[in-house]
């Protein structure tokens, strides 16, 4: 190793961000039920468990409702708003630009608390509203900056061409711009839905007991009891993680969906 | 006022703002959030700048597996994330296990709900964005500058001090940025790793708004977040008009 510094700067990242991830693994398949290390013996046990205890059940089927619904109307909102950033010409765009990409920086946990004044305790909304409200929020800047990123690639003469051969906005819009943008489009929805079924710090004030998400019921569980069973569940997820990061890296490429992020 | 519940008075915010300004016990939670943000800032710019430089720069063909395993923990739920470090840190846990059967100590240490653990948790959480950003800001610049700078008779380190780290300050400025609002405003990891013992900003506006029902409290702890996030992203970009001017 010509660079000894650098390598062992890496050596030393890498353990840190992958380390506690095989040993959230390794516990899963204990036969015992402590969380301890190494573990008793190999079983399947804790999988049973966790597939069979209903309120990660019922909250997964919530989280996943939660982001389907909240990455579908951050993209409805979210195109059009790149459309117009990118192709048209918007007085005060940067304003606008500036406005839809700002949540990133604001503290979620705050967020949260705000529209549980605002939206809860003030207009008398339920939970799920208020979730969904919260998470289409949240995902538009990745709609909007993933989107972004794939059309700013694109030649706008192509539109202006489909519109010079005779196509009406419509047409051209549907048959040259969208098919130009369905990759940024398929990374901003897979990244948002991905991001807003692991959401804590928003989730965490607006759940209510008819409502709850997975991450914040997984938390709440290693809070009362210390068994395996939050290991179990959380191989799981990570095994659909990597299930669509896989899907992610094949079609648009991990590098493209997050280098839209740092645009 | 947006963060001022429709039954409570702004008035008592501010109040609140004011007492937690001056209490003790309000004062060690901010600086212990800004104290750790900071060290997690430092550790995650000082790890991620050698390895997205290593990953810009190598010819490997591992390279790319070794971007994509960094960029992965992205997708990956905090909690699952952090639910690692308990089966590392707990009290029969790994690390602990480990040094005693090596010798080292006789009884495994209190290593869960330390400040230790908050570090490698949200080092762990955020390292991957500083990599990135590190990594658009290393992959911009030519290596054709490193290779003249040595042929120029730099040392290796003279042409990372020179060469290399000037140009990519504007990536680094990011980096540092997004880990320390991401630091400020983290729930998960002071939660599970830090417990009640190590109290920050975030686990101290959820108990407040949830545990307590103490609503002037929860905006006021709020408003000091806000405040934190904000000071430090307009000071970067800051520093990053400063650098693109001069």
């Amino acid at each position: 190793m010509k660079r000894p510094i650098t390598a062992a700067l890496a050596v030393i990242g890498y353990v840190i961000m992958i380390v506690p991830i095989i040993f959230v693994v390794a516990t899963a398949f204990t036969a015992g039920s402590t969380l301890r290390f190494p573990p008793d013996g190999i079983s399947l046990r804790w999988f049973d468990e966790a597939l069979g205890y209903e309120p990660f059940i019922g909250a997964a089927i919530s989280s996943l409702e939660l982001a389907v619904l909240a990455t579908a109307l951050a993209l409805l909102v979210g195109v059009p708003v790149t459309l117009a950033v990118h192709r048209g010409k918007l007085p005060g765009k940067g304003l606008v630009e500036g406005l839809f990409l700002s949540p990133l920086i604001v503290p979620e946990l705050v967020v949260g608390l705000a529209l549980f004044q605002q939206l809860m305790v003030g207009l008398d909304l339920d939970n799920f509203s208020t979730l969904l409200v919260g998470h289409t929020a949240l995902m538009l800047p990745y709609a909007v900056r993933v989107t972004g990123a794939s059309l700013a690639l694109a030649d706008p003469a192509l539109e202006e061409a489909a519109r010079g051969l005779g196509a009406s906005p419509l047409r051209a819009f549907f048959n040259v711009t969208l098919p130009i943008l369905r990759p940024g489009i398929f990374s901003a929805g897979l990244l948002s839905a991905v991001t807003s079924f692991n959401n804590v710090p928003l989730s965490l004030l607006l759940q209510g007991r008819d409502f709850r998400t997975m991450p914040v019921t997984m938390l709440d569980y290693v809070q009362q009891s210390y068994d395996p069973m939050v290991a179990a569940a959380s191989t799981l997820v990570l095994a659909a993680t990597v299930v669509i990061a896989v899907i992610a890296e094949r079609t648009v490429g991990f590098a493209k969906i997050f280098g839209g992020i740092n645009q | 006022m947006l963060f001022a519940p429709p039954d409570v008075a702004t008035g008592e915010i501010f109040a609140r703002l004011g007492e937690m300004l001056t209490d003790p016990y309000d004062l060690e939670v901010i600086g212990r959030t800004v104290g750790l943000a900071l060290a997690v800032t430092i550790i995650c710019v000082v790890l991620g700048f050698p390895i997205a430089y290593w990953l810009a720069r190598s010819p490997s063909r591992w390279s790319g597996v070794f971007l994509a395993v960094a960029i992965f923990p992205l997708m990956l739920s905090n909690v699952v994330r952090t639910f690692g470090w308990l089966v590392i840190l707990g009290s029969k846990g790994a690390l602990g296990q480990l040094l005693v059967q090596l010798g080292i100590v006789e009884v495994a240490p209190q290593l869960l709900y330390t400040k230790l653990a908050i570090i490698l948790g949200l080092t762990q959480l955020f390292l991957p964005l500083a990599i990135i950003s590190c990594y658009s800001a290393v992959a911009q610049v030519d290596p054709g500058l490193d290779d003249a700078s040595r042929g120029l008779g730099g040392s290796r380190i003279r042409t990372m001090w020179s060469v290399v780290i000037p140009l990519t300050m504007p990536g680094i400025v990011v980096a540092a940025t997004l880990v320390f609002a991401g630091s400020v405003t983290a729930y998960t990891t002071p939660y599970l790793l830090g417990g009640s013992s190590q109290r920050m900003l975030s686990t101290q506006l959820f108990n407040y708004a949830s545990t307590t029902v103490d609503w002037a409290s929860a905006s006021a702890t709020a408003l000091i977040m806000t405040v934190l996030v904000f000071l430090v992203s307009g000071l970067s970009s800051l520093i990053g008009r400063k650098g693109a001017t001069s």
